[in-house]
């Protein structure tokens, strides 16, 4: 699966855990910030939990050190950076 | 006395935001499903987090909050009673704990899975931080609800209380309150639950909200007296209610409408029973269940109905058990049976357990 197609999937993803029915994969820019009203998805607290646990889930990476995963759960490009190099599934 | 002034009501019938009760909305597979509203007033981040039973019951509760805070009525505190709430995001939660071998857990079902998630919902979309309680009584829950806020109000005469029943139906529950026999067997329609005199009910759901004080001036109705018994036959049943009656009515007084909680299951008749035989022989019976049907909170929608239901208004003919000529379709309405002023609730939940309300309706 190449970079574009795993983007794809972590937004179809997305999407289904945090059950953001309004919401399409094409409509989650990759530089989007996940976090933030004005121009981010507006996800919150519980939904960082959430994306730990999807992390976990999808591609068995374990995020233990919270400062680690502000630096991950910025926007699609970084996710998929750290996926890349941390996946074991 | 607590008096109702504001009431709003999510259930598988036309109840929300406005009534129209006159035409009956059907059941599909032996299930009254609520007619779930667009929830304008509900955040989005919020929304797409909650539960069915949260939903509906913040979906009631708010535009009630905001009506009372335009009219620069404070709420003093939010009591629910339901028998289940988060009962279904409880089973997901430990289906989790089962399928991820006790891994790492979404904290999502754990969040909504707590009987007091409505209330705590409530509370956390108004900010309101004063007084919030849920009882959990099953069958008993929104009538423990009620006495707590009459309780409340006596200690505390100024304040204004929302008052909520909520239920919704679970798979969970469902089905194992189907095997115990509690639910029709046979395929089944709303507009028949009556008629067939076999065993079990048709499960419902609903949430219906209400702010209550202790002032009289402007509220819809009164509620003059609640009653709560355990019972597994209808003798002591019948006997409290006569004593709940002399209690409540004044000398001379009479009650002018039966609101029946019978939901079809002959093995609870009896019970629905013994209670008209101790009333006037002439006195007009309506019943609900067919509008709601079975859930541990059902006795809410009952409240609301009588509540709102205008004083001039003919109840339709598809509620009526006596005090009308029978009509084929059961859709029509009968001229001539209101509801009068004086509306006497009975209900019974799995035959166990059993509650009077005595409303007093204002006609204005």
């Amino acid at each position: 699966m190449d970079t574009v197609q795993l983007k794809q999937q972590l937004k179809q993803q997305i999407i289904e855990f945090l059950n953001l029915t309004s919401i399409k994969p094409e409509d989650i820019r990759d530089d989007q910030p996940l976090f933030g009203e004005d121009e981010g998805l507006g996800l919150d607290s519980i939904d960082s939990l959430e994306l730990i646990v999807l992390l976990n889930r999808e591609y068995g990476i374990v995020i233990r050190d919270p400062k680690e995963g502000r630096k991950v759960l910025v926007d699609i490009n970084t996710m998929i950076d750290y996926i890349v190099k941390n996946r074991t599934k | 006395m607590l008096y109702i002034h504001l009431t709003a009501c999510i259930s598988p019938q036309s109840s929300f935001p406005e009534a129209s009760l006159d035409h009956l909305q059907r059941s599909a597979d032996n299930k009254l499903r609520v007619i779930e509203p667009l929830y304008e007033g509900l955040p989005q981040q919020a929304l797409r987090r909650m539960a069915k039973v949260v939903r509906i019951g913040a979906g009631a509760a708010l535009p009630l909050i905001r009506q009372a805070g335009a009219s620069c009525l404070p709420i003093d505190g939010i009591i629910i009673g339901t028998g289940n709430a988060g009962m279904e995001q409880s089973i997901q939660f430990v289906q989790q704990i089962v399928d991820h071998a006790e891994g790492i857990l979404s904290p999502g079902d754990f969040v909504q899975s707590t009987p007091n998630i409505v209330g705590s919902q409530i509370s956390a979309l108004t900010k309101n931080k004063k007084y919030n309680i849920t009882h959990v009584h099953g069958g008993l829950a929104f009538e423990n609800a009620l006495l707590d806020a009459a309780m409340q109000v006596m200690e505390h005469p100024t304040h204004t209380y929302l008052l909520g029943g909520v239920d919704e139906i679970g798979t969970y529950n469902y089905n194992i309150d189907f095997l115990e026999g509690w639910y029709k067997k046979e395929a089944l329609s709303n507009h028949q639950l009556y008629e067939r005199g076999t065993p079990g009910s048709l499960v419902g759901e609903g949430a219906a909200m209400f702010l209550v004080n202790q002032q009289e001036q402007g509220a819809l109705a009164g509620i003059r007296g609640v009653a709560t018994l355990h019972a597994d036959d209808p003798a002591p049943v019948a006997e409290r209610l006569g004593w709940f009656l002399d209690n409540h009515l004044a000398e001379g007084e009479q009650i002018e409408l039966f609101l029946s909680g019978e939901n079809g299951d002959s093995r609870l008749s009896p019970f629905y029973e013994a209670c008209e035989e101790i009333l006037a022989a002439e006195l007009p019976i309506a019943r609900f269940k067919h509008m709601s049907g079975e859930y541990p909170t059902a006795s809410a929608f009952a409240l609301w109905l009588a509540s709102i239901w205008p004083g001039g208004a003919d109840l339709p003919g598809h509620m009526l058990k006596r005090g009308a000529l029978p009509l084929p379709g059961g859709e029509t309405s009968e001229p001539g049976i209101k509801m009068g002023r004086n509306v006497l609730i009975y209900n019974t939940y799995k035959g166990m357990q059993h509650s009077f309300m005595l409303l007093s309706r204002s006609f204005h």
